[in-house]
């Protein structure tokens, strides 16, 4: 271990992050690479017609090089989830519809709380996934996470949900470390007309409406409303946990185009609160607002301008008392360099106000904070030869705590013919300081047991990873990733009175596996796989008496597999089998869930489905971070008509 | 290790040819070839255990060829598909879809007439939404091909199209016309 320390200590440069140690995974993916090469020359160039009908509707992506892409171009481990997996899997919030990526991490806390990461370190306040709905940065500069009760979309109305495992800083920027979660809602051109949703159950109940319409000639509308409440979740020793809550969010979203231009305005509104309880109510709110325009040039070249106003506020006595106002501009251009180049440069600019309250754990101090980024991206992708493209790029941002961050990337993608892909790419991503690492103090009055860190700086993450992408046959198809991660500086505590650190190091060492498979025309099964080894040790002379268990609870691995069956008569039989591995401190055993949907398409007005999540398990725990008193994820049943008049 | 990064990498770079890029028209005519598997034809539409199942591509040279390519070999249904390129004017007979492209789109009033209710997948490629009497309309959305599905048309051809089919559809057109 020390031997790994003083290496570190010398610098890294690409071939010593392969140096020190390519396991079985990256060998298996190696030889899956050379596979790939002797296939290639018998492989006949019929592709598209072997792609599916989702695959050939859905056959452009955005998130990974920021442009439209072909999901089989794209050199990242990206799953997308599409609009009919979320409908056939009974989802009826985010961070459920989030279960469906095979390379997340998610895992349900208590009734209002969900941990979610990728590649791992997961934790209720993970802080290394970047999360965006429709292009807004919604994890909170407060933790540099995500508050996933404040996040919410009229599910029936999303496109896609793009998830990336692995670094996507070069393009996204910090906290983009592990991973990048796109929520993509449809345009509203695409939500025409009225949309009636109720679900009710014995652990929720949700409706919502929709409804769509034109504006002249190019331009459509929509505007939604909806409201949900949830139950309490319990502990196994049947004590009282006063964390039930509700919520409501109406919206709106606008796109329009006149030429080569075309504009969307949206905004969302929302309020919810928990339970009253001796410790009072918490609740929350918040108001966005955004706005895109987009401009296509004949030469190919293509200019988006993008701005949004956030509004969100968190009121919890116990816990956080937090009011961020924010607000970001960003500008990319695209334009081809000669035949074989595509160059995209941009830049942006996100100030955010930060009000907080002294609550009974938490202070922070200052109380109120200016937060600012500033960023400036460069891309260039190169067809190096017919086959084979190289993508390098990075982004220079700035915070207000450790100055300017340089995130660079370099991906390389093989195409040896139209139904395979073979990737590798090397990345630097960091995690920039949130005012949890610098300005936090606990409990909410002196003495005081942790006291932020004036010197804490940025978590950094050199990443390896290797794919291998392919749709052997009619019916077949699979992505296959393996990656090493080398972790710099993590947060790391101390004695009390502990001041935050930067004493953790160590890497995380994977593999991401998930395919699909056509049975019949009428029976799809898909399945997934994710394996990790964490290796992380505090450096010498840190005090930390914890050590890198604070980082995160993360299983060895997890698999799911999917059945989606159609019947006759618009009848559908969906079911959905997932395996979590034991949490090893504090431990947890590992859980089995099964979750089934029976739906049925009765007319084209109506639809109706029943969903029981957790079916042979009365409840499990998914979660825990402190061992005390861990919630019991239960059973449920779920009724949900649809109605499209 | 770092010998063998480096060797791979150059292999890469050896190795390659093609890379291959999607036009509308290659996806558009990958969906003709789906169609074929989520739509119900009457038993007698498509004829004994290996009679042809004929697409017709009207006004859409590039799509024929593309298409023909694709099918080249397949069946669908343990039907062998055969491309047909038309023009307008030309018989309707023995098809099972036909493909209407934007140039020939003025032709639809007739070409509907002649069909006269034959069980035939008729599918066009309207910006301007789902002309009367089209089953299936092809349109682009942010730079993917979509489509639109008016389920009531293809009642009147006969035609039962699969739920999953709709399922996949941009939308699902009402009126009963």
């Amino acid at each position: 271990m020390s031997e790994a320390v003083s290496e570190r200590k010398g610098g890294r440069s690409a071939a010593g992050v392969v140096r020190s140690g390519a396991g079985a995974l990256f060998a298996s993916v190696l030889i899956a690479a050379l596979c790939a090469v002797a296939r290639a020359q018998a492989a006949d160039e019929r592709g598209l017609g072997e792609l599916s009908l989702e695959q050939l509707a859905n056959i452009e992506v955005t998130s990974v090089s920021r442009r439209p892409e072909k999901l089989q171009d794209a050199a990242a481990s990206i799953y997308v989830i599409t609009a009919e997996d979320i409908r056939r899997s009974g989802a009826t919030t985010l961070p459920e519809a989030l279960r469906l990526a095979p390379n997340l991490q998610v895992a349900r806390v208590d009734s209002r709380t969900y941990a979610i990461s990728a590649r791992g370190f997961n934790n209720a306040i993970g802080n290394k996934l970047l999360v965006m709905i429709d292009g807004r940065t919604v994890y909170s500069p407060l933790f540099s996470g995500v508050f996933w009760d404040q996040q919410d979309v009229m599910l029936q109305d999303v496109e896609r949900i793009e998830v990336i495992s692995g670094p996507g800083a070069a393009l996204w920027g910090a906290n983009a470390v592990n991973g990048v979660i796109n929520v993509i809602t449809r345009s509203a051109r695409d939500t025409q007309g009225a949309l009636g949703v109720l679900q009710t159950g014995n652990t929720q109940g949700q409706y919502g409406f929709r409804y769509g319409g034109k504006i002249g000639e190019t331009g459509a509308f929509r505007f939604y409303g909806k409201a949900e409440d949830y139950n309490r979740t319990e502990l196994l020793n049947g004590s009282p946990v006063f964390n039930g809550w509700g919520r409501g969010q109406a919206g709106f979203r606008a796109d329009w185009s006149t030429g080569d231009d075309s504009f969307t305005l949206q905004g969302d509104s929302y309020r919810g609160h928990g339970e009253l309880s001796a410790v009072g109510q918490p609740t929350f709110s918040g108001t966005n607002l955004l706005g895109r325009w987009n401009r296509r040039f004949a030469d190919g070249s293509g200019l988006r301008v993008q701005t949004y106003l956030d509004h969100a506020s968190r009121d919890d006595i116990l816990t956080f008392r937090d009011t961020m106002d924010t607000f970001d501009v960003e500008a990319q251009y695209g334009t081809p360099l000669g035949e074989r180049q595509h160059l995209l440069v941009g830049g942006g600019q996100r100030i955010a106000r930060d009000e907080t309250l002294k609550s009974l754990l938490i202070q922070f101090i200052p109380a109120n904070q200016n937060l600012r980024w500033t960023s400036l991206f460069a891309q260039d992708e190169i067809k190096l030869a017919e086959r084979l493209k190289l993508t390098a790029g990075a982004k220079l941002e700035s915070n207000i705590y450790t100055g300017w961050e340089f995130l660079p990337s370099a991906r390389l993608a093989w195409k040896p013919d139209s139904r395979q892909l073979v990737w590798g790419a090397l990345s630097r991503a960091v995690r920039a300081p949130a005012r949890v690492d610098r300005e936090f103090f606990f409990p909410g009055n002196p003495p005081f047991f942790i006291v932020g860190g004036p010197n804490f700086v940025s978590e950094v993450s050199n990443v390896f990873e290797l794919g291998y992408r392919a749709q052997p046959t009619d019916v077949l198809s699979y992505s296959l990733t393996a990656f090493r991660s080398f972790h710099e500086r993590l947060r790391s505590g101390a004695l009390p009175p502990a001041t935050v650190q930067n004493m953790i190091e160590g890497k995380s060492t994977g593999l991401e596996a998930w395919g699909s498979y056509q049975v019949t025309r009428r029976w799809r099964l898909s399945g997934g796989l994710t394996t990790l080894a964490q290796r992380l040790h505090t450096l010498p002379g840190s005090p930390d008496p914890t050590g890198p268990s604070a980082l995160g609870n993360d299983p060895d691995y997890q698999w799911m597999l999917r059945s989606q069956l159609d019947l006759p008569a618009g009848w559908e039989f969906d079911v959905g089998v997932r395996r979590v591995a034991a949490l090893p401190v504090p431990a947890l055993p590992a859980y089995d869930a099964v979750d089934a949907r029976l739906g049925w398409r009765a007319n084209r007005q109506w639809s109706v489905s029943l969903t029981v999540q957790n079916g042979f398990d009365p409840w499990h725990p998914e979660f825990t971070s402190s061992g005390a008193a861990v919630n019991q994820i239960p059973r449920s049943a779920i009724l949900s008509v649809e109605w499209r008049p | 290790m770092r010998l063998r990064l480096a060797a791979m990498l150059a292999g890469l770079v050896l190795t390659a040819t093609c890379w291959a890029q999607a036009t509308e028209y290659q996806v558009k005519a990958a969906f003709l070839y789906k169609f074929g598997g989520y739509v119900e034809w009457p038993a007698d539409a498509l004829g004994g255990a290996g009679a042809p199942f004929t697409v017709g591509v009207m006004g859409a040279e590039e799509l024929a060829a593309e298409l023909s390519q694709i099918t080249s070999g397949r069946s669908t249904s343990g039907h062998p598909i055969s491309v047909r390129s038309l023009r307008p004017g030309d018989p309707l007979e023995g098809l099972q879809v036909l493909f209407v492209g934007r140039d020939d789109a003025a032709h639809l009033p007739q070409i509907l007439d002649a069909l006269h209710g034959r069980p035939v997948l008729v599918v066009t490629e309207s910006d301007d939404g789902l002309p009367d009497g089209s089953m299936i309309n092809f349109v682009l959305v942010d730079d993917k091909v979509r489509f639109d599905i008016a389920p009531a048309s293809a009642e009147h051809g006969n035609l039962r199209i699969s739920s999953r089919l709709l399922a996949v559809a941009r939308r699902v057109v009402g009126g009963q016309s």
